[in-house]
């Protein structure tokens, strides 16, 4: 497994030395939202967790290893997540599109908050390790979040 | 009646249609950049050339599309890019475009990533505007 020389600024690295086209649009979308926002650099600088993410109907999945001001994107599960959020594609998508509104709350009573709630309840957005982690995971969504 | 994909009337067909849809109008609101589309070439699809297919979208309405060269389409604040069949695929809803990014099968290289996140229903509406404008395609005639 190569890794890829890591430079002073660089924020997100990649733990394969071919990323797939999953990891690299998610290691993009995080390394452009913590550069462009502040507090979402501040929520970078201080989570350390490793999270999951399964797309569901390409079977593909990236874990993110949040390293408090560093990631490191790995093609596929890796072992030791704290979170594994599996999902569709689109869904997976429309979980970076969640507002976050009062105290840093993700906001689910909007219409896309509504559509990821109602995927939750039925099933179609699964989230595991979510007992113990709320907190990690409302960073994670804060990270992600493009609303 | 069925029209040549990627021809300046399908481009006409495709503009009406997102300016019928009440779904794009609303969710790409405040949208305000030009998207290229780049078709690549496959010969042995009947798809000699490259084309780029160049869209004038502002806040959820189709301004103008226009078919031409792969450059032109580069030349956009957004680029996306993909073979022939795959681009057929998007049109004929056997590959949603945003499995194919996440897939690799259709690539964006260039423009801001959290943007066209925050537009993913806009570009799925989109899609499904492509879906309603009957094609006539070139490795099919």
């Amino acid at each position: 497994m190569a890794r890829r020389k890591l430079t002073p600024k660089q924020t997100v690295e990649y733990a394969d030395s071919a990323p797939s086209a999953f990891a690299s649009m998610l290691g993009g979308l995080i390394e452009a939202n913590v550069g462009s926002r502040p507090e979402k650099q501040k929520d970078f600088d201080s989570l350390e967790a490793r999270v999951g993410i399964w797309v569901t109907d390409i079977d593909e999945g990236v874990t993110l290893d949040f390293q408090k001001g560093h990631l490191v994107v790995h093609n596929g599960l890796w072992p030791k997540r704290d979170i594994t959020i599996r999902a569709e594609a689109g869904t997976v998508m429309n979980l970076s599109n969640l507002k976050i509104g009062l105290f840093g709350m993700p906001v689910y009573y909007d219409e896309v908050g509504r559509e990821v709630a109602g995927k939750l309840v039925r099933g179609k957005l699964r989230i595991e390790g979510l007992l113990g982690n709320l907190a990690t995971l409302n960073t994670v969504t804060r990270i992600f979040s493009v609303a | 009646m069925a029209i040549e994909a990627f021809s300046d009337q399908w481009a006409q067909q495709f503009k009406d249609e997102i300016n019928k849809s009440s779904v794009y109008k609303s969710a790409a609101k405040g949208w305000k950049w030009k998207v290229g589309l780049v078709i690549e070439a496959e010969p042995d699809k009947n798809f000699p050339e490259s084309k780029g297919v160049v869209m004038d979208l502002f806040d959820g309405a189709a301004r103008d599309i226009k078919i031409g060269s792969a450059d032109d389409a580069r030349a956009c604040d957004f680029v996306i890019v993909g073979s022939y069949t795959r681009w057929k695929q998007v049109a004929t809803k056997e590959l949603d475009a945003t499995k194919g990014m996440l897939q690799g099968k259709l690539g964006l290289k260039k423009g801001d990533l959290p943007t066209i996140v925050r537009y993913t229903k806009a570009s799925q509406e989109m899609t499904e505007c492509t879906t309603r404008v009957p094609v006539q395609w070139p490795d099919e005639s």
